[in-house]
């Protein structure tokens, strides 16, 4: 017997991981146990200052003023909406005074600044013989009668609020909530899901109703349904083992190994979660995807492992045995396989924002630790579980039954299916190149883009777009000056030429500044006459008009005005507009002591990302296809090797971007990695067709014979890979997160061509390489 | 076209862009709004605008960041005129179809002689300071010397020292504003014919040109304003010129603005406007919803409220008879022949500061939301009704 021959031929890596198998099992156990504990703590996140290019020169200006700006930015807007005629109802006017309170008393809340018609603040005022008069624009003697309500109707015309904290069409009205980024008493960070929540329980759930409708929007109501929404990315996780569960079983036929491979891959995602948590990043709604990755991934390594154990059983070895050979066999071209999944991700380092950064970390992090569970600990799981006799049988029959499926892709070798499948990829690549031209850089749905745009916030948002004078696409220009220079006449006098510079950019609605404070201030002051619209020389008149400035149009120590550009929309076409045009001003104007400096608001931060998206975006990809390249020539030793394996994820990389052209798909942080992912594990699926293919023609078969053998040993595990990656990955489709889904479509159909394209496209390249040559050589 | 003709006109082309992008791209350092030419903007009719006037050929309104805009059919789009400043235009006044001018903020006036297409500087804020300083330390050493030489009674004696404080006072004024910059607005501008041209502004200025503005005389002491009223407004029918302003005042002129007497004023807050209607009606209008009529030179007045007790800002001949106003809060009434009153309230609820109607009766207001067009007034009375 060869019993003996098999421990001896052994290798250094067999032998340490067979040698002391229970002592494995033991450390294994072991660090799952301590990596779950960590893993257990770990919550989604969706950290602001990680979504952003931190090194660009509009964050770094931002963040100087990043705490001036803030009472200007973190806001949250409750539209309380009636379905009466008006909101001058004694019933409405109480519903909005007690949403008003109960707001006041929600942690976070900056009391101080909370505006409605019910807050003090608020008031009225006119000009008469003897100058301003004035009041709340509750009546003093408030007493809900219809005198009352008429008189409230007055005083709302005559405060200037209608448009503001009054809808134009007097069916809603706003309550302004200001929060604090820090509680001033605990110096605690403001929790957003928490106050996210506060909002729904104590605002939403609490007064919406028959007759009033609530709409809230704002930075912290976004950040908290992307949290929410993450946490529902938990059930697309159950959802996607499930299926994986179901197809490894119609696959081997053995709940043991199905669900060896199953524990094992779980246990890599356990791992890979213990150790983000152990060196301090977090999960956020991108890197949500490595689980994911890092799950099918394993799965598909681990097919392989399961599937030699099965060939070997068949062949009458011994658990141990079989598992043993099936490590020997499979841990080279398994180690490459994930070595060069690794490599792939580490491109993604290149691109300078931290969320994708975090993404191509926790995936490394993720391929390394598969390694270990999937190459390490199934085949020592399987040495003492071994396949049931129902999967040996099932193999049996599986390697004398010819496939169909098989039989189908070996077709490509043969000439006419080669140049038929040739000349479709060609049409599939003018397509992509076509549709391509489409796709945009950024965002290009309204409201919120990271979520859907049928999403109750995106419908919240559009209902106080459309009925308030307010755009929610804000473009922040920071004008630094010296000290108290905020308001000197020389500075207003050139930033009211850069408002009016701007307003006359295309996209740009509307400029409002401390500039507009001062000439509203000079009409208000001059008795209402118009024709004092304008900026005084007299420094002292300037800061008289200027006193009512509201909080966050000029910083502390008056060295800081932003002056804010409300924009139609945050597509890229119309910030590259607004930037080129702010750069032209800054070119044409230069004054001693102003900086206009680029940029805030989230149209500010989001032209920002576009433009290192766009700069990173040929920067990875010749990154990624030149460690793809580099890899498979190290391997192949052959450029038309390599022209075989790389043409058919270029088609993919193509056929993608047409795709994200006519589903309207942009590039954008959630987007740009998945080309990388797309491009770094696609290349598997090449390099084993492409292994066996050659092992054949070197044994001296024919290419058809070669395809052959090669299908029958990787081809069948490469598609399953295929399908279980992609379904790993389309559970994402249905997330409530938009990136997410986008991601979750690009990611499904690059799994999925990239493994037809291998299946396809490699033969019949091989056919056409073998038919050029013998010509030439005839 | 031949091919060579499309390539020299293609080189033409593209030498007229590159010296366009070249003199776009000088670099201003020292912005000086006075001498910044006025920035050719698609937004013109919707800027803050704060007057407008018709030739016989044309519409023209002016307002903020230099904007003068201009159309001849009622139904042609806006041009904009070119202008070699950037000021707050306040006032625009035309003698005849051809020549007009335009005041604003930082004492600047400019005129045209080609119909409002192009506009020439014709004082600038610095120019007017420096002429205050020389004419009043003229008046200030002329009155001094009348009063060495003095043997008249003590209330002329009073008077004349009245005058020296005042002249003194103004000199100071001006003596700081060549080192802070001019500060005052000129307000309204009235010309009367190609050479005579009024100018009035902030705390009591007045200018008058007899030379179509070559030369601008300084007025301010001609009329007795020792509180520094501001003076709003300047109109003139067939006898008199009138100028009324801040806290009721309201003074008339014989004599080409040589002399003024105060008039009764029917009011003590501020009037914004004064207009004389085709029936050499006077009107003056002002805060909070005060509109007074006179039908004889101002000797005595006859007062319309509107429903709103909003400021009224500006008046005009309505083509049916009677006025149109127009003031803040979007207010637009109309007083018939008979007095009687029709008021609306323009949706946008913007201030308006001026108002007219072109050839085909269709009623024009400016104002914070620039140019607003009403095809017809007691329609939209109606509708909103």
């Amino acid at each position: 017997m060869s019993k003996p021959s098999i421990a001896t031929q052994s290798v250094f890596l067999e032998r340490l991981l067979f040698n002391v198998r229970p002592l494995w099992l033991l450390i294994f156990t072991l660090i799952t146990i301590f990596l779950g504990w960590q893993a257990s703590q770990v919550r989604p996140e969706a950290s602001f200052t990680k979504m952003i290019p931190t090194e660009h020169e509009f964050i770094q200006n931002y963040f100087k003023y990043q705490n001036d700006l803030a009472s200007l930015g973190n806001v949250v807007r409750i539209a309380v909406e009636t379905t009466d005629n008006d909101i001058f109802t004694a019933e409405f006017q109480q519903t909005l005074q007690q949403i008003t309170d109960e707001v006041f008393f929600i942690p976070g809340v900056n009391r101080s600044g909370l505006k409605s018609i019910w807050t003090p603040n608020v008031r009225w005022s006119e000009v008469t013989e003897e100058g301003f008069v004035g009041g709340p624009v509750i009546p003093d003697n408030w007493d809900a009668s219809a005198a009352s309500l008429e008189q409230l109707r007055t005083n709302v015309l005559r405060s200037g609020e209608v448009g503001n904290l009054v809808a134009n069409n007097f069916k809603s009205a706003l309550i302004v909530v200001p929060l604090n980024e820090v509680n001033p008493d605990t110096g605690e960070a403001l929790d957003y899901q928490q106050f996210s929540q506060q909002l729904e329980e104590r605002i939403r759930d609490k007064y919406q109703s028959d007759t009033v409708k609530i709409h809230i929007t704002g930075f912290a109501k976004v950040i908290g349904d992307l949290i929410e929404g993450a946490y529902q990315v938990g059930i697309f996780f159950v959802v996607a083992i499930t299926i994986t569960l179901i197809m490894l079983f119609w696959y081997s036929r053995c709940w043991r190994s199905s669900f060896a491979v199953l524990a094992c891959s779980f246990i890599a995602v356990i791992w890979q979660l213990g150790i983000i948590k152990l060196i301090g990043s977090g999960i956020n709604p991108y890197s949500m995807l490595v689980p994911f990755l890092v799950f099918a991934i394993g799965v598909s390594h681990g097919v392989q492992i399961i599937n030699a154990i099965g060939n070997n059983s068949v062949a009458g070895h011994s658990k141990i045995d079989a598992a043993r050979i099936a490590f020997r066999s499979l841990y080279i071209a398994g180690l490459t396989a994930l070595v060069s999944d690794a490599i792939g991700f580490t491109t993604l380092m290149v691109i300078n924002i931290e969320v994708i950064q975090e993404l191509a970390i926790a995936a490394s992090i993720g391929v390394a630790v598969v390694v270990l569970t999937n190459l390490g600990l199934l085949p020592i799981i399987m040495s003492y579980a071994g396949v049931s006799k129902r999967g040996i049988r099932h193999t049996e029959k599986q390697q004398t039954k010819k496939h169909q499926l098989l039989g189908f892709f070996a077709n490509f070798t043969k000439p006419k299916w080669a140049y038929t499948a040739i000349a479709l990829a060609i049409v599939g690549l003018g397509w992509g190149l076509v549709y391509g031209q489409q796709m945009k850089i950024g965002d290009l749905d309204a409201g919120a883009p990271e979520l859907r745009p049928d999403s109750r916030y995106n419908l919240d948002n559009q209902f106080i777009v459309d009925n308030y004078s307010s755009s929610t696409d804000i473009f922040v220009v920071m004008a630094e000056t010296a000290p108290s220079q905020c308001i000197a006449y020389d500075n207003l006098e050139l930033l009211d030429r850069f408002s009016w510079h701007m307003e006359n950019t295309p996209g740009v609605q509307d400029v409002k500044s401390v500039v507009y404070v001062a000439k509203m201030g000079a009409f208000g002051l001059n008795e209402g006459n118009l024709k004092w619209f304008s900026l005084n020389r007299n420094q002292y008149v300037l800061n008289a008009n200027t006193s009512r400035t509201p909080p966050g149009l000029v910083n502390a120590d008056c060295s800081m005005a932003p002056v804010i550009i409300y924009l139609n929309d945050h597509k890229a076409e119309t910030l590259e507009t607004v930037v080129a045009a702010v750069e032209e001003f800054n070119q044409q104007y230069q004054q001693d002591g102003l900086e206009l400096l680029m940029a805030a608001g989230n149209s500010g931060i989001e032209a920002a990302t576009n433009s290192v998206i766009e700069s990173a975006q040929n920067k990875m990809m010749i990154w990624v296809y030149s460690v793809v390249i580099g890899l498979c020539l190290l391997t192949f030793r052959s450029v038309r090797t390599v022209t075989c394996i790389i043409l058919p994820l270029m088609l993919t990389t193509v056929m993608s971007q047409g795709l994200m052209g006519v589903l309207g798909i942009g590039t954008k942080v959630a987007t740009l990695p998945v080309i990388a992912l797309g491009v770094g594990i696609g290349v598997d699926y090449g390099i084993y067709i492409y292994a066996k293919l050659k092992e054949g023609l070197a044994a001296g078969m024919n290419l058809d014979e070669s395809y052959q053998y090669a299908l029958s040993h990787t081809g069948k595990a490469v598609g399953f890979t295929g399908l279980t990656l992609a379904i790993g990955v389309a559970t994402w489709i249905f997330s409530p997160i938009k990136f997410q889904a986008d991601m979750g479509i690009l990611l499904t159909f690059m799994f999925l061509w990239n493994m037809l394209g291998a299946m396809i496209l490699i033969p019949s390249l091989a056919r056409m390489f073998a038919n050029l040559s013998r010509k030439r050589h005839a | 076209m031949n091919k060579a003709a499309v390539h020299v006109s293609a080189v033409v082309l593209t030498a007229l862009l590159s010296t366009a992008v070249m003199a776009n791209s000088a670099i201003h350092r020292d912005y000086e709004v006075m001498h910044a030419p006025a920035m050719l903007a698609k937004k013109a009719p919707q800027a803050v605008l704060t007057e407008i006037t018709r030739t016989d050929t044309r519409t023209i309104a002016v307002g903020d960041y230099g904007l003068i805009i201009f159309r001849d059919a009622a139904q042609s789009a806006w041009q904009q005129a070119e202008v070699p400043t950037s000021i707050f235009f306040t006032g625009i006044d035309f003698a005849d179809a051809d020549h007009g001018w335009a005041v604003g903020h930082h004492g600047v006036i400019v005129a045209t002689i080609d119909g409002g297409k192009t506009w020439q500087l014709q004082l600038d804020g610095f120019q007017y300071v420096e002429q205050q300083k020389a004419h009043f330390s003229q008046l200030v050493a002329a009155l001094e010397e009348q009063l060495e030489n003095f043997d008249g009674s003590e209330d002329e004696e009073e008077e004349l020292l009245f005058a020296l404080d005042d002249a003194s006072f103004q000199l100071e004024n001006a003596e700081l504003a060549l080192t802070e910059g001019p500060t005052k607005p000129f307000l309204d501008v009235h010309a009367v014919s190609n050479d005579d041209v009024y100018v009035v502004g902030a705390y009591g200025s007045m200018l008058r040109s007899q030379d179509g503005g070559k030369h601008w005389d300084i007025l301010d002491e001609r009329i007795e304003n020792p509180d520094g009223y501001h003076l709003n407004t300047v109109i003139s029918d067939d006898h008199y010129l009138y100028v009324a302003g801040e806290a009721g005042q309201v003074f008339r002129s014989a004599d080409a603005g040589e002399s003024w007497e105060l008039l009764d004023s029917p009011y003590n807050g501020s009037f914004f406007a004064s207009y004389v209607d085709k029936q050499q009606q006077l009107w003056l209008v002002g805060l909070r919803g005060n509109i007074f009529v006179s039908t004889d030179q101002g000797d005595s007045f006859e007062r319309i409220r509107l429903e709103d007790n909003v400021n009224i800002n500006a008046v005009v001949d309505a083509p049916q008879g009677g006025v149109y106003l127009v003031g803040n809060a979007g207010v637009i009434g109309w007083v018939d022949a008979n007095r009687n009153v029709m008021q609306m309230t323009h949706p946008s609820a913007a201030a308006l500061s001026g108002v007219m109607t072109d050839a085909d009766g269709r009623l024009l207001a400016v104002g914070q939301r620039g140019v607003i067009e009403i095809d017809d007034f007691q329609r939209a009375v109606h509708e909103q009704e």
